[in-house]
């Protein structure tokens, strides 16, 4: 006879050994994530009072940025008429240290279990003493302290540095924490649907997106944001409003999601077998079509389910940033922007960003491509087909023309989307081949990113995902250069700097000619460095 | 030609390790070419030279007439490698993956796949994720099988595979060198090299330690012994040519050098032979002398004894 208590030990035995082995493994992943949220949070807290000096100056800046648009990008925009520095750092800022918490406590999830489980790694484990809700419960321990390690290094950086009341501050912080342990609980749920921790991050990854697409639409329409961000996840912290509301009870909203996501992970867990997912398994082809056979079928064979999922997902965004005219149209403006612009310019101005926006996500799709590539060498695979006749520069090459292609055809297929979801609602179907073009023109941006990625391949495959740290520059300058005053060469590294911000302004061919050359001189550098170098694997 | 493979002094240094040493390797055309070592010997290492896949520091090494690092597509079309921990994209099914294989090696039979697939019990339409590892070895058997090539290198082929399946790959491998084919075939199943290697080589710490056909080395060795006697053998371990001697109720056993074997059996006799066992030494003690100083001796006695 086993009473409810044993059963629940049972359960969850072996939870401290397998802690302590997940905190062990991730010392230094979770170490980093707080010290860089940390320097996030000292830049932030330190460069917004250097660059505006006093409070009046803020004050006409943060006018600018309670525009619609800007509402899309960093919330609801409570208590920009005359903010203070904390309640700008803390309501301007807040977003990203959500998305930036969410991410790392998605990944944190699915890496300690389904990345484990895929590999065969969680065989050994639950071999031993463990029970069956072990390893899930300490994923999420795990996230749960690492989320509170790096709410801890806000809230001390923010109050040290910058010297803002503690009651706000710690509603900032507590906010970020929960926020991510919300999304660790939808990965709880991800992890048991996909066979594959890059399908469950990839899953999660989706929820959050659509998190921040809801909650901009959401916030667009209104100060404060309307009913609409409401049903987004990441909306809720933003929603305390740190020194102008300070409200704690949105905070009740992620601890719920946080929990009802949990248990449902847990519930969906002892519905499927080890190893196994939700998704059926049936018997496929014996043989395969000829056009795999050759390196450049193959390439496509392999990538076009990542081209596909990045597609649909921005197609989707696309449509949605593109409808978002609409409230864009009827949002009341400040009135410092009705006497510079009418809402036409307004409007144009709105998609000439978005017409840049987008091909951020396209510049990370190309660095997932070639991470692909790099996997393909770490599992031992890519050995099987270089056993092959067929020479490394030309498997590459192979590889690398499908990414450029795609990247090409996304970015255009992502401008119409983004066109046709502006046409819908403001009538005017001119708007689809005009951000066509719009998105086409920063490919060769795109291209700068895909070139230094292959140039890490090819030299110094273990730096791969410092081609992250370009597109993270590239994407923060992007929204916040002007914000912060920097120099005009510092934006000017981001390679998303320099194309024309077509419809607005004229097309340029210059900058789209250097950049295709460095983009050129990156992967010529990658592909020679990769002929040179040993195949590593094993 | 004669050789298809020849290694002189190759090295070759990942950051401060040495994975191969000096190497040596002569591999004849035709023959089946056992090449033997403990783990971390450098077996896998010496393979992914050959395929092309690293860069030797120094040394010379020839495959097929050509260099491997320069020559590697057109040397590619003429070989065929399996790996001894095959990993298979997931999504996709072993036919499919025998299919894109054969074709990027330049064509393959299709008959020859359904034999192959028949032979080693395959099931070419389940996807990758969901064979065992057996199964997964068995793709990539069968890949290099279809291909109508001139050498194979094969690295602990038949790893995870069961006894059955492991006779049809004996099989395989010997039409492979009925019609001509070179084999090189790394292996710790002493069984399957002891049967099917023409001749070997052993290496160890990135070094060949050895290398002959079996009967070359089995000259160098020694003559185990198993003998039950009426009375005790113990002036036997005087002897000079005896090794490890032990006696156990009656029973004896050690090893005696070859020259010494005729002194040894006439000072045997007159000690009232009940019973006795001798045969040439074992794969298994040919490797067992060579890596002898990481076997403590109660190990080497038992396998003696066993064998």
């Amino acid at each position: 006879m086993t009473t409810v208590r044993e059963t629940r030990e049972t359960e969850l035995a072996g939870l401290p050994v397998l802690l302590g082995l997940m905190v062990r493994r991730d010392r230094f992943t979770i170490t980093a994530w707080t010290i860089g949220m940390g320097i996030f949070a000292l830049y932030v807290v330190a460069a917004i009072p250097m660059a505006y000096g006093e409070n009046g100056a803020l004050g006409e800046s943060a006018g600018l940025f309670a525009d619609p648009m800007s509402r899309l990008l960093i919330g609801p925009a409570y208590g920009f008429d005359d903010p203070t520095f904390a309640q700008f750092v803390t309501n301007g800022y807040g977003l990203y240290f959500l998305l930036l918490a969410a991410l790392m406590s998605i990944l944190s999830v699915s890496r300690h279990t389904r990345a484990d489980e895929q590999t065969t790694r969680a065989e050994l484990l639950r071999a031993n003493v463990v029970g069956r809700h072990a390893t899930l419960t300490a994923a999420m321990l795990l996230t749960v302290i690492a989320n509170v390690a790096i709410s801890l290094a806000i809230l001390l950086i923010t109050l040290l540095v910058g010297g803002y009341a503690f009651n706000g501050l710690a509603l900032f912080a507590v906010g970020i924490g929960l926020t991510g342990v919300a999304f660790a609980g939808v990965t709880a749920i991800t992890v048991q649907l996909s066979e594959y921790s890059r399908g469950a991050s990839g899953l999660a990854g989706m929820v959050l997106g659509a998190a921040f697409v809801i909650r901009g639409g959401g916030d667009l329409a209104a100060v404060g944001g309307s009913t609409l961000s409401w049903f987004a996840p990441l909306a809720w912290a933003q929603q305390t409003a740190p020194f102008v509301l300070d409200r704690w009870w949105p905070l009740l909203l992620p601890l719920a999601f946080a929990i009802v996501t949990t248990m449902c992970g847990f519930w969906l867990s002892t519905k499927r077998d080890f190893g196994a997912s939700h998704f059926q398994v049936k018997p496929g082809a014996a043989s395969a079509p000829a056009r795999w056979g050759t390196a450049l079928g193959w390439a496509w064979r392999q990538q076009r389910a990542l081209i596909f999922t990045w597609t649909a997902a921005l197609v989707v965004g696309g449509l949605a940033f593109g409808a978002f005219s609409e409230a864009l149209q009827d949002a009341e403006l400040p009135e410092i922007f009705a006497d510079l612009f009418t809402s036409d310019d307004l409007l144009m101005g709105y998609l000439a960003y978005m017409a840049k926006f987008m091909p951020y996500f396209v510049a990370a799709f190309t660095v997932m491509a070639v991470q692909t590539l790099r996997s393909e060498e770490t599992t031992t695979r890519l050995e099987s087909i270089l056993a092959m006749p067929i020479t490394r520069h030309h498997w590459l090459f192979a590889q690398l023309a499908v990414t450029a292609v795609a990247a090409t055809a996304i970015s255009l297929v992502v401008g119409w989307a983004t066109g046709v979801g502006a046409a819908v609602v403001v009538d005017d179907w001119s708007l689809v081949p005009d951000i066509g073009w719009a998105t086409l023109n920063y490919v060769p941006a795109v291209l700068v990113v895909l070139g230094l990625t292959t140039f890490l391949f090819g030299v110094m495959p273990r730096l791969i995902p410092l081609a992250w740290l370009l597109v993270g520059y590239a994407v923060f300058l992007g929204s916040f250069g002007d914000l912060l005053d920097v120099p005009s060469w510092v934006l000017g590294i981001s390679p998303f700097a320099h194309p024309a911000e077509m419809p607005v302004e004229r097309f340029e061919v210059m900058p789209c000619l250097i950049l295709s050359l460095i983009a050129v001189v990156g992967i010529v550098c990658g592909v020679f460095g990769f002929r040179r170098r040993d195949v590593s694997g094993g | 030609m004669t050789d298809a493979i020849v290694m002189e002094n190759v090295v070759k240094r990942f950051g401060p390790t040495t994975a191969l040493d000096g190497t040596n390797l002569r591999v004849r055309t035709g023959e089946v070419h056992g090449f033997l070592g403990p783990n971390g010997a450098g077996k896998s290492t010496t393979i992914r030279v050959l395929l092309g896949l690293l860069r030797h520091d120094s040394g010379t090494v020839r495959l097929l007439d050509a260099d491997p690092w320069k020559d590697t597509v057109s040397l590619h079309r003429r070989l065929a490698y399996v790996p001894g921990d095959v990993q298979l994209w997931p999504n996709l099914t072993g036919g499919e993956i025998i299919d894109v294989f054969g074709r990027l090696r330049g064509g393959f039979s299709e008959a020859r796949k359904n034999d192959m697939c028949e032979r080693f019990a395959l099931d070419p339409r389940k996807k990758a994720r969901t064979y065992s590892k057996g199964n997964r070895q068995k793709v990539a058997l069968v890949s290099a099988l279809v291909s109508d090539v001139e050498l194979f290198l094969f690295d602990e082929p038949t790893s995870g595979l069961d006894p059955l399946m492991e006779a049809e790959f004996q099989e395989v491998v010997r039409e492979l060198t009925g019609e001509g084919r070179t084999v090189l075939l790394s292996s710790h199943i002493l069984a399957q090299v002891e049967s099917l290697a023409d001749r070997l080589s052993i290496i160890r710490d990135g070094q060949t330690v050895e290398s002959g056909s079996l009967a070359d080395l089995r000259h160098l060795s020694r003559t185990a012994i198993t003998v039950t006697t009426q009375h005790s053998t113990v002036g036997l371990a005087q002897l000079p040519g005896v090794h490890n001697w032990t006696e156990v109720e009656g029973r004896s056993q050690f090893e005696v050098d070859g020259p010494e074997l005729d002194t040894v059996l006439r000072v045997l006799t007159p000690l009232g032979v009940l019973s006795l066992v001798a045969h040439p030494p074992t794969l298994e003690q040919l490797l067992l002398r060579h890596y002898s100083d990481r076997v403590s001796p109660e190990t080497r006695a038992a396998t003696l004894g066993n064998s």
